[in-house]
């Protein structure tokens, strides 16, 4: 499991290499910086820096819609 | 909860297949719906257009890998005499209701699934000057496990209003969309709740348009009683217009479509105002002044 902070700078990583350069609070699939296709592999990777699964079946709107979004929703477990 | 017996007894002819044939009072009511989310297409001035009862497989790739487990194909036998003639001399059918085929011919097209598949296929190429909406009806075909009359059937009526736009027509559509069915709803007293909703996903845990349509407000269905989608807004953003080249103000068109379900209406009208058709509400008159508010 990493700290919130290797989780962020990953997850930054992984956005910029398909949307480009954007804050962390850039609305990314309500903008369609990033889609559906996306989804799998951001899942797989938050799984792996969490160290935790992601019940896909408890996904809510907006989850993924950001940087802050996802930490806010997958950051490091408490 | 309406049973088969008085569904039965309104003119419902119920195969155990999950097909339904309808005959009086329901007929007429049948009609009556369609003709009243005509009236509702009428409030963009959708264009009528009406289809084969079939897809081309080959148009539907990504459809068939994310809902085989609800796909129907329309199979033929091998034209070749001697296989047609095997055929015709065999069994054809046997004891069980399985006809014994013998060498078919390749499977080349898919029974439609939702009756807008073809508008974007129709309008593949278009550079549209304007939103464009378009009106359809057809016969759809989804294998479920599970059939029960007008509520879950193999083969049921599908209405759709489609809007070919910019994400933003396309957004403005839906919103009116779905204020138009509830002034609908509401005038012949059928109320429903919008709801969130997913589409039925082969193996969804890692199915891309499963995972959107869980962070994404992408599709939301008019439930009646809790349980029963009447009709769905669907946006699609671009993804038919990339699939068909279909653009709209110097991009890919964004898509929508507002679909009901013809035979879950009539199961909802007929629960909510029962079995007597003098009691049931005036259809064309809803739709009219749910288009004219």
């Amino acid at each position: 499991m990493r700290s919130d902070t290797e989780i962020r700078a990953q997850l930054r990583t992984f956005v910029r290499r398909h949307a480009g350069d954007v804050t962390d609070d850039t609305p990314l699939f309500t903008l369609r910086l990033l889609r559906s296709v996306h989804l799998p592999e951001l899942i797989i990777l938050l799984e792996r820096l969490r160290g935790a699964p992601i019940d896909v079946e408890q996904l809510r709107m907006g989850d993924f819609d950001g940087i802050d979004a996802m930490m806010a929703r997958f950051g490091s477990l408490p | 909860m309406t049973g088969l017996a008085e569904l039965t007894g309104l003119g419902l002819r119920w195969e155990t297949s999950g097909q339904a044939g309808l005959t009086g009072p329901l007929l007429a009511l049948a009609d009556g719906c369609d003709r009243a989310f005509r009236t509702i297409a009428s409030r963009w001035h959708a264009q009528e257009e009406a289809y084969p009862m079939t897809l081309p497989a080959a148009s539907l790739g990504g459809h068939l890998r994310s809902f085989p487990h609800q796909v129907t194909f329309a199979a033929a036998l091998d034209p070749a005499d001697a296989n047609l003639a095997g055929f015709a001399d065999g069994p054809v059918v046997d004891a069980s209701g399985t006809v014994a085929l013998t060498g078919t011919a390749p499977v080349t097209e898919v029974l439609t699934p939702a009756a807008c598949h073809h508008v974007y296929r129709a309008h593949r190429g278009e550079r549209l000057a304007q939103a464009t909406y378009v009106t359809t009806r057809s016969t759809c075909f989804r294998r479920e496990r599970q059939y029960e009359p007008l509520r879950r059937q193999w083969t049921f009526a599908m209405r759709e209003i489609v809007c070919l736009g910019t994400a933003e027509e396309t957004a403005s559509f839906l919103d009116e969309a779905c204020t138009m069915t509830d002034r609908f709803a509401g005038l012949v007293d059928v109320p429903v709740d919008w709801v969130a909703a997913t589409d039925t996903f082969f193996r969804p845990d890692r199915h891309p348009g499963h995972l959107l349509q869980r962070i994404q407000a992408v599709k939301h269905e008019a439930v009646y009683g809790g349980s029963l989608a009447l009709g769905s807004a669907n946006l699609h953003h671009d993804h038919f217009g990339s699939a068909y080249d279909i653009t709209r103000g110097g991009g890919r068109a964004s898509t929508a479509c507002l679909a009901f379900g013809l035979e879950r209406w009539l199961y909802a009208l007929v629960d909510r105002h029962g079995l007597d058709p003098a009691g049931w509400p005036d259809l064309d008159a809803a739709a009219m002044r749910a288009v004219a508010r």
